[in-house]
C-alpha cells in the first residue's frame, strides 16, 4: 500500500534579512550595543565597550537596553541604528 | 479543494515513520500520516480554505495558513472536530501580548498549556476530572500534542535550533486541560476572562511544569489557599520573581469546602493576591543572596492583579491534590482567551 503524505513545513524559508556592509576599520566609528537587560550582559559589554575604544579606536559606544530581553528591540532602539556604523546584539544570556 | 504542500509517495507505514523522524518533522513519537483526504476533511469541518492566513508570526514574519495546520494537527491524531480547537489555540498564540517566539524560543523551557471551556468539552469528550493533568482523553492529549507539532514545523521550534529550552517539560509534548464545569458552581474561566456564557473556548498560557500540592487536613479555605499560596512563594523564591498569569488547579475535593464556604474564584484570587508575596531577601535562603543587593525589603507579588490568576476546576473526585502552574516568564507573556469560530479580525480597528 502507498501513502501520499505532506509536507508538514512552511515550505519556505523565513524573510531573509540582509546583512550591513562590512567596516573596514572600527578605527572612528560609533558602535552601538543592544543589550538584552539579563544579568550577564553589564560586565560583558562594560569590557567589550573598554577594549573597542582602547584597542580598536572606537570613537563613540552607545549602549541601549531592551525593556522585555525576550522580545524583539523597541522601536526607539530600532530607529537608532541608523545613526551608528555597527551594532553588537544577540548576545548575553 | 486543491492542497498546496509538497506530497511524498512513500510503500509503508514504517517508511511514512522513517521519512517524518528523519526529517525532524515528528516529536519523536509516531505520526498518524497526513493524507490529503484526512488533511481536507479537516479544512472541510472548519470551513475554511487551505490558503486562508491564520496569521504572520511576527519576529521572522513566516506565514501560518490553514492547510499547514491541518496537517500538522493529522499527524498528532486529530480529527476533523479537534481542529477548529487547534485554529483558535494558534489564533491565541499569534496574538502580540501573547510573545510567542519569545516564549518558545527562551531557555525558560516553558510549554503552551490550553485550557477548554464551553461545551466543545462534551462535543470532543474532553474530560476535566480523572488525570487531568495527564492522560485523560483523546481530545486533550491530540490537541496538545497539534500545538506542539506546529510549533516543530512551521516555526522551527526545534531542540537546538529556535527551542533553546535548557530542561523543557513533559508538558511540551502535550498540555490541554478541559475545566470540569459540570462538577463545580464556579463561573468557568473563560467566563471569568469575558467570554460570554455557553461559549466555546480557547485559553492558552505559556506555562512551566505543574507543581502539585495536597492538603486534605482542613476543611477552612484559607488553610486550603495557604498551601497553594505557599507553592506560589516557593516558586518566586526558587525559580522567577517576575509577577503574571499564574494557574491553580483546584480538584473536586478542595473545592467542595471552597464552594460550602461561600468562595467564589474572585474571592480566591483577592486571598492569594495578598499572600503569594515574598521579600527580595528571602533569596538569600535559597542561594541566591549574589542578587538581593540593597533591596531586601522589597515585596514581589506573584501576580500585579489579583485578575492575573487563572483559577480551573479539574481534577478525578477523591484527592486533596491541586497543582500550581507557574508562568514562564512573568508578564512577559500573557494569557489569551479566545472563543471557538469568532473572527478577530472582521472589526474595524480601534481607534
Amino acid at each position: 500500500m502507498t501513502f501520499r503524505v505532506l509536507d508538514p513545513t512552511t515550505e519556505k524559508a523565513p524573510p531573509a534579512g540582509r546583512l550591513a556592509p562590512r567596516l573596514d576599520t572600527l578605527e572612528g566609528k560609533t558602535i552601538g550595543f543592544i543589550s538584552n537587560g539579563k544579568e550577564g550582559t553589564k560586565g560583558f559589554f562594560r569590557h567589550l565597550d573598554q577594549m573597542l575604544r582602547e584597542e580598536h579606536g572606537v570613537a563613540r559606544v552607545v549602549s541601549r537596553t531592551k525593556s522585555n530581553y525576550s522580545a524583539p528591540a523597541d522601536k526607539h532602539i530600532v530607529d537608532e541604528i541608523r545613526s551608528w556604523d555597527a551594532v553588537v546584539s544577540g548576545l548575553g544570556d | 479543494m486543491q492542497l498546496a504542500s509538497k506530497s511524498y509517495d512513500i510503500d509503508s507505514i514504517s517508511a511514512v515513520q522513517e521519512l517524518y523522524h528523519s526529517s525532524g518533522w515528528t516529536d519523536g513519537l509516531p505520526i498518524v500520516p497526513p493524507t490529503a483526504d484526512a488533511v481536507q476533511a479537516c479544512l472541510e469541518w472548519a470551513m475554511m480554505p487551505p490558503d486562508q492566513l491564520i496569521g504572520i508570526e511576527p519576529v521572522r514574519g513566516l506565514a501560518i495558513t490553514a492547510e499547514k495546520l491541518a496537517i500538522n494537527a493529522v499527524m498528532a491524531g486529530c480529527l476533523p472536530m479537534h481542529f477548529p480547537v487547534v485554529v483558535t489555540a494558534w489564533t491565541a498564540m499569534m496574538q502580540d501580548e501573547f510573545l510567542m517566539h519569545g516564549a518558545t524560543a527562551s531557555t525558560g523551557g516553558c510549554a503552551v498549556l490550553v485550557v477548554l471551556n464551553g461545551p466543545i468539552r462534551l462535543e470532543l469528550g474532553a474530560s476535566g476530572t480523572f488525570n487531568a493533568l495527564g492522560n485523560s482523553d483523546r481530545a486533550t492529549a491530540v490537541i496538545g500534542r497539534a500545538i506542539r507539532l506546529c510549533l516543530i514545523n512551521l516555526m522551527d521550534v526545534r531542540p537546538g535550533v529556535i527551542d533553546r529550552s535548557t530542561l523543557g517539560h513533559p508538558g511540551k509534548f502535550s498540555y490541554c486541560l478541559a475545566e470540569d464545569e459540570e462538577d463545580s458552581s464556579w463561573l468557568p474561566l473563560a467566563e471569568q476572562r469575558g467570554v460570554p456564557k455557553g461559549a466555546s473556548s480557547v485559553t492558552v498560557m505559556a506555562a512551566g511544569a505543574p507543581r502539585q500540592l495536597m492538603n486534605e487536613w482542613t476543611t477552612r479555605p484559607e488553610e486550603i489557599l495557604e498551601t497553594f499560596a505557599a507553592e506560589m512563594r516557593a516558586n518566586l523564591r526558587h525559580y522567577s520573581i517576575h509577577p503574571g498569569n499564574y494557574a491553580l488547579i483546584v480538584p473536586k475535593q478542595l473545592r467542595e469546602h471552597l464552594q460550602a464556604a461561600g468562595w467564589t474564584k474572585t474571592d480566591i484570587a483577592a486571598f492569594i493576591h495578598e499572600r503569594a508575596r515574598i521579600h527580595r531577601r528571602e533569596w538569600a535562603d535559597v542561594g541566591k543572596g549574589a542578587v538581593v543587593r540593597d533591596r531586601g525589603d522589597s515585596v514581589y507579588p506573584a501576580m500585579e492583579s489579583p485578575d492575573q490568576l487563572l483559577v480551573i476546576a479539574a481534577g478525578g473526585p477523591a484527592g486533596g491534590f491541586g497543582a500550581v502552574i507557574p508562568p514562564w516568564l512573568g508578564n512577559k507573556s500573557h494569557a489569551v482567551t479566545l472563543p471557538i469560530g469568532a473572527c478577530i479580525d472582521c472589526e474595524p480597528p480601534k481607534k
